[in-house]
């Protein structure tokens, strides 16, 4: 620890990113609120000097959507070197360090300055920007830009430094030397990484909608930026019980779905007539292609109250009609019903394809051995498919938030006298984007509250499974 | 070491503190400072990017002739409209293009929505501004695209470029497409009626005996007529279909039309209501007296079984009318629709007739379509708006590409015989290849020059009739609702809500599945405060009263 | 190496099945012939339905038998049969092209993200684990396509959308992981062999079950689409199957709520029934497939043929 200095450029960094530093000054202010159309009114809400945090409040008060996307852009950078540098400086005090020497943490405080330049190189090339944009000097950055810009390059280098000889100490090898020897595997990666950049990561940026209210008049990146107004109708919805119902809803399908999933699939792997095997498991399979448009029609003629089929046979026997259609409390399992009976025969085959993975000699060692089918299938089946059974629930945990939207809406529809314990977070906002039908706010704003719920939960799993077993995590 | 590490902390801290602390201003107000220097007023904003792009060129226009635009380069448009395309789009798409080339030196290429997510895909196109020329109509929310700037202005271009089709549709019709003072769409000319009724079964009327159900009481006698002589026939199928809006929650609740002469079917959003003859006198339905006794009927008429328990989540009602399941439609009928179930009855063969009643003809308010039901507008960012509104107009106002346009190819895909529309295919027991209207251009229905088919005859015989009670209203066949689009930025998220609770509470007690109206309407009432309703109801009432005044229905 | 993979247990031949197994073997049978019928009863109404007549299903309801039976149904599909020849061809390109190249890049992504040695391995599953549950929505994706790489129209956007997902790389991994001990791709790697020699020699060939499930899950997936073609076709000629049948459907009932607006002519379709042959149409094509895919999944594999 002799280069404790460094933190010290770490928490200057900090210091400097507090807001009481104006990043970003506001010049020529007459001519600039001239320029871009800001009254005497609007001037009460502006200030001559922003940080990265109320930056975005200059965008929405001046009514400048244009640069919402690059302060929004700014403020994660900043939230990002922020995280980056607390992190640091925490391993740092308390000396938290893995593997070999002082490599993690230098690689920590790498990432820690680096995000820390990027950060105010940002901040400069959107003064640059926005100045082209409103085609005069309106914007400079602030002195603590320079100093920022300064102190991380230069701990950076430091670093780097530094890492060079820790490296050498422990023969590790640096990020270019791992491209080399393993430059296979990298270009193995490239079609995937071409693939998400287009599909996923590029159209990400759509986010930012959550926080505008588009107009075709500036487009879709120009359109005033709105802060939070978009997530007011979660608040004004009944956002526990819808969260509730939906996370309800989805632990009960991802529970009993697996289990189901996984006892069909050992009892079809025991089974030993092979056209019995093939049959059932294609039987089981077929509801998957049965579109809920059609399994709504079915239902429907199953459950009404005066010529349904369960009602025709209710009443044979002398019984009293049953109301589904005006009762609630049916119709969680009725759903859930449904829900395993189409899934069961594909999450199946999953859970098949692991069981037939399982080498055989096991099998015919237990046998010999004198294991029954019980016991084969305790000691033998399930620790195999386990890693499966973990990483597809894992993996579902992330979007737990994201209803079955098929499902409830074609099965329910519009029926609110349903809705106590139907009403799921997706259904309930189609129908709220159904009474907006131009608001791409509204839906992205939803998305991303789902998003974020999704997102903290599977970091917490994931991380309390790495501690247990790292073989099992998802990331 | 971990003090040696606070204590580099501290000092870095403070030194950081000396070294910005003199070099920083501050935070300070925009307006503090403005005062300081002394700025009373902010010179106004000269847009000069914004009109550089729009004015000036259709400026330059305005001083050449009509016909002196440029027509030196040839310009491919792209003409989007909804539906699905016909399968001779090629053929019929080549022989407009070669009149076109000739006449504007310009091609368009037909591209459509198909009918799946068509919303959706409709916003998509305007927003990746692909189209040039575009249908538009106030069901794909024409008055809310255009205030958001999706369109084009046409006011200057079409005096400059376009007399001919300004002279054509005619000052009336283009005002009832104008949005904040500006017009941005070009109405289709051809005058018709969507007077929402009730359809019902004629011949089991006549059987019976019973009242032609043009009122409530008559309805329900002639719904209880059918049930006692033939009890096992269904008699409404109603669900939440047609029902979608911030109007009602359930398709019965449409029949309660008969009672009220209100400025729209349903009375306005909000649960809000006027009258046509004084359309800006603003009154309250949802808390009203009458609320609690129409929802007491709706109960009644339930607990008689005119529709199913489980109604809400009906899932059969499309083809129900036409398949002699249900005995009556209250929700979305129109004469159209009418003339639809005349023919599907003819097919069936069984004897049935349908009969149909307009509420307007009850409640005395009817009026025709609204100019923004079928219109062609410019997309924003369209490079040659002029050539596309000369196009526009040749598409329109010239017979000879309206008819290629509208019917197809005069001896391959139609006749015409006796001034009457004839499909040659059709009639040839084929499938026609390009059906009347197969570019399902409704906006360039050209009211001089349209061919009727031979089930226009009755479509424009109920179409006259409604035109002379149309003429008794205190506005002359003018339709004052549809011209209305509302602006609720402000209040969207109130809005949403209202809907949901609509969804919950409304759509129940109208299907009449509540067992106490009077708690149940409390409970509807008290759930659309909490929604914030009453925010809703005055700044919409507040726009829909400026819109009154703007166009002075007094 | 062995090549063919159907492996029958042969020691349940040679030794006498115990009371045990024959109760447990009898509670298999129920279970399985239990859950069948359940899943196959709504296939049967939807078969019988699509033989019914449209009035006959409104009037009378389902039944396990077609009354009134009748082609109409399929009449109305196949009424151009160019046409959907046409979208049946584009869907077998489509779920061919896709289904392959996804697959292709799915198991290199696996293999991978599953390498020990390779350092990244969490940062680059968690990015792709990333996309599973953040998104910009459908309009970024949109112009993405149709205005950034300007290929509205072609046939690209059809396929290249669906060719990975999160969690079929995943699945992927975990069957790698399964599949492939770390001992035996260790010592490959002693023997002086590559990455690709490991990938192909090695991993593949014990990776069937694996590459059947994510092929299947790839597969049904280009065959059940339909959105892609919505939204990115402007030509009937590039249409996928499935939404050619969807779009019949849905043209029949936006125009008949279109009508309420709009002086037009309804078309006249046999909905109920069509719906019901259209769920036939569409999956009859799979369940021929089906069995050649099952294989993979009925009988089980032996590591010990990579081993000897």
């Amino acid at each position: 620890m002799r280069n404790k200095w460094i933190y010290g450029a770490s928490v200057l960094c900090l210091i400097l990113m507090l807001p009481f530093f104006n990043w970003i000054r506001v010049v020529n202010l007459v001519s600039l609120f001239s320029k871009i159309g800001v009254t005497k009114e609007m001037a009460g809400s502006l200030y001559t000097g922003y940080n990265l945090y109320n930056l975005l409040s200059f965008v929405q008060y001046a009514n400048q959507g244009v640069l919402g996307l690059f302060a929004m852009v700014l403020l994660i950078l900043a939230a990002a070197a922020i995280y980056f540098n607390a992190a640091y400086i925490i391993r740092g005090i308390f000396g938290i360090k893995k593997g070999k020497g002082e490599l993690s943490l230098l690689a920590a405080g790498k990432c820690a300055f680096l995000f820390q330049f990027i950060c105010a190189a940002a901040t400069v090339v959107f003064v640059i920007f926005s100045n082209v944009k409103f085609r005069m000097t309106g914007f400079l950055p602030g002195i603590a830009v320079y100093l920022e810009l300064v102190i991380s390059l230069v701990s950076y280098i430091y670093i780097k430094f530094l890492e060079a000889k820790e490296r050498e100490k422990y023969r590790e090898h640096g990020l270019l030397v791992e491209l080399k020897r393993n430059w296979v595997l990298f270009v193995m990666l490239i079609p995937t990484f071409v693939y998400f950049m287009i599909n996923n990561y590029l159209p990400m940026l759509g986010v930012y909608f959550a926080f505008t209210s588009f107009n075709f008049r500036d487009g879709l990146w120009a359109s005033p930026f709105t802060g939070f107004k978009n997530f007011e109708f979660l608040i004004k919805a009944d956002l526990f019980r819808l969260t509730k119902n939906t996370v309800l809803y989805n632990v009960v399908f991802i529970g009993v779905g697996n289990v189901l999933q996984i006892i069909f699939a050992i009892l079809v792997s025991r089974v030993t007539l092979k056209w019995f095997k093939k049959t059932s498991q294609t039987l089981m399979f077929m509801p998957y292609f049965v579109s809920f448009v059609i399994l709504k029609v079915i239902v429907y003629n199953v459950f009404e109250y005066q010529y349904g089929l369960i009602n025709n046979i209710v009443t044979s026997f002398g019984g009293e009609r049953i109301d589904f259609y005006n009762n609630a409390s049916y119709w969680p399992f009725l759903i859930t019903f449904f829900y395993l009976w189409k899934n069961i025969g594909y999450g199946m085959v999953v859970y098949l394809a692991t069981i037939m993975g399982i080498d055989n000699e096991i099998y015919e060692a237990a046998r010999v051995d004198g294991a029954n089918d019980l016991q084969q299938i305790w000691y033998i089946t399930l620790p195999h498919i386990k890693p499966t059974f973990i990483i597809l629930l894992l993996y579902a945990l992330g979007s737990i938030m994201k209803g079955q939207f098929e499902l409830f809406y074609q099965i329910i529809g519009n029926n609110g006298v349903l809705f106590n314990a139907t009403d799921i977070f997706d259904t309930y906002v189609y129908r709220i984007t159904m009474t907006q039908p131009l608001s791409i706010g509204l839906g992205t704003a939803a998305g991303l509250y789902q998003s974020l719920f999704g997102f903290f939960i599977i970091v917490i799993v994931n991380y309390v499974v790495k501690k247990k077993n790292p073989e099992y995590a998802l990331f | 070491m971990k003090r040696k590490v606070l204590s580099v902390l501290l000092s870095m801290t403070m030194l950081a503190g000396a070294a910005v602390g003199c070099g920083s201003a501050g935070t300070q107000s925009a307006a503090d400072q403005l005062e300081a220097e002394g700025v009373t007023q902010i010179p106004a904003a000269q847009e000069e990017t914004k009109e550089e792009t729009t004015q000036a060129p259709s400026e330059s226009a305005a001083q050449e002739e009509a016909q002196g635009i440029d027509l030196s380069d040839q310009v491919d448009l792209v003409f989007y409209v909804m539906g699905d395309a016909p399968q001779d789009e090629e053929m019929v798409e080549g022989a407009i293009n070669e009149k076109l080339l000739e006449k504007c030196n310009a091609t368009i290429d037909m591209q459509f929505s198909t009918w799946t997510d068509f919303q959706q895909k409709y916003a998509n196109e305007i927003t990746a501004q692909s189209a040039d020329l575009i249908y538009i109509a106030n069901w794909l929310n024409y008055g809310q695209l255009a205030s958001s700037g999706a369109f084009e202005e046409l006011d200057d271009m079409l005096d400059s470029v376009a007399p001919d089709l300004k002279a054509l549709v005619g000052d009336a019709n283009l005002n009832m497409c104008r949005v904040g003072g500006k017009i941005y769409a070009i109405p289709n000319t051809w005058p018709e009626y969507v007077c929402n009724g009730v359809k019902y079964r004629e011949d089991l009327r006549a059987k019976y005996n019973l009242p032609v159900p043009d009122s409530l009481e008559n309805l329900e006698a002639y719904l209880l007529g059918i049930q006692e002589n033939e009890p096992n026939q269904g008699l409404l199928t109603v669900t939440t279909e047609e029902s979608q809006g911030l109007k009602t929650g359930f398709d019965a609740a449409w029949a309660l039309n008969f009672k009220y002469p209100w400025v729209a079917n349903n009375g306005l959003d909000y649960g809000l209501a006027a009258n046509y003859d004084s359309p800006a006198d603003v009154y309250d339905y949802w808390y009203s007296d009458d609320f609690v006794d129409d929802m007491k009927l709706m109960k009644k008429w339930a607990d008689l079984g005119f529709w199913s328990k489980s109604a809400l989540s009906d899932t059969n009602n499309s083809d129900a009318y036409k398949n002699g399941l249900c005995v009556a439609e209250v929700a979305g009928q129109n004469p159209n629709k009418q003339i639809t179930a005349i023919a599907d009855f003819e097919n069936a063969g069984e004897g049935w007739e349908s009969g149909y009643v307009a509420y307007g003809e009850t409640n005395g308010i009817i009026y025709p379509g609204h100019a923004t039901q079928n219109g062609t507008a410019i997309v924003r960012g369209c490079k040659n708006p002029e050539r596309a509104l000369l196009v526009l107009q040749t598409l329109l106002c010239d017979d000879e590409v309206n008819a290629l346009m509208q019917y197809g190819i005069k001896g391959t895909h139609y006749d015409v015989a006796d001034g009457i529309y004839k499909n040659i295919q059709e009639e040839a027991g084929e499938t026609p290849t390009f059906p009347y209207e197969g570019f399902n251009t409704w906006n360039l229905r050209n009211g001089d020059t349209k061919l009727p088919q031979r089930t226009d005859v009755a479509l424009q015989e109920m179409f006259d009739k409604y035109a002379v009670l149309g003429e008794k209203t205190k506005f002359p066949n003018v339709n004052i609702y549809d011209g209305f689009s509302e602006n609720y930025d402000t209040y969207s998220a109130e809005r949403s809500a209202v809907s949901n609770v609509m969804r919950q509470y409304l759509a129940p007690l109208e299907a009449g599945l509540v067992d106490d109206v009077d708690a149940a309407v409390e409970e509807f009432r008290s759930k659309m405060k909490e929604a914030g309703i009453d925010k809703c109801r005055e700044e919409y009432t507040k726009q829909w009263q400026a819109y009154c005044e703007e166009y002075s229905y007094k | 190496m062995s090549k063919d993979m159907d492996y029958e247990p042969t020691v349940q031949k040679t030794i006498k099945k115990s009371t045990g197994t024959k109760v447990f073997e009898a509670i298999a049978y129920t279970l399985l012939v239990l859950g069948s019928i359940i899943c196959v009863l709504p296939f049967i109404i939807i078969v019988s339905g699509s033989f019914t007549d449209n009035t006959t299903i409104l009037v009378k309801g389902y039944s396990l038998l077609p009354r009134d039976f009748t082609f109409s149904a399929y009449q109305t599909i196949f009424r151009s049969p160019k046409d959907i020849l046409q979208a049946y061809k584009m869907t077998f390109y489509y779920t061919i092209v896709g289904t392959g190249l996804g697959l292709m890049m799915i198991t290199l992504t696996g293999y991978v993200i599953s390498r020990k040695e390779f350092k990244h391995r969490n940062t680059v599953s968690f990015l792709i684990y990333f996309t599973s549950i953040f998104g910009g929505g459908m309009i970024p994706w949109y112009l993405m396509y149709a205005n950034v790489l300007n290929l509205k129209g072609s046939t690209i956007p059809i396929w290249f959308p669906a060719l990975m997902s999160p969690f079929l790389v995943i699945l992927m991994r975990t069957f790698i992981v399964g599949a492939v001990p770390d001992a035996i791709t260790e010592s490959a790697k002693i023997d002086g062999a590559g990455h690709f020699t490991i990938f192909f020699r090695i991993v593949l060939p014990v990776l069937k079950p694996g590459l059947a499930t994510v092929g299947l899950f790839l597969a049904l997936g280009y065959w059940n689409d339909w959105y892609r073609s919505s939204m990115f076709s402007t030509n009937s000629s590039t249409w996928q199957l499935q939404f050619y049948l969807y779009d019949l459907l849905n043209a029949t009932t936006a125009m008949k709520q279109m009508a309420s607006n709009v002086s037009m002519k309804t078309a006249e379709l046999p909905t109920e029934s069509v719906k019901l042959a259209m769920a036939v149409v569409a999956t009859g094509p799979v369940l021929l497939f089906y069995p050649f895919v099952q294989r993979f999944f009925v009988s089980g594999i032996t590591v010990g043929a990579v081993k000897g």
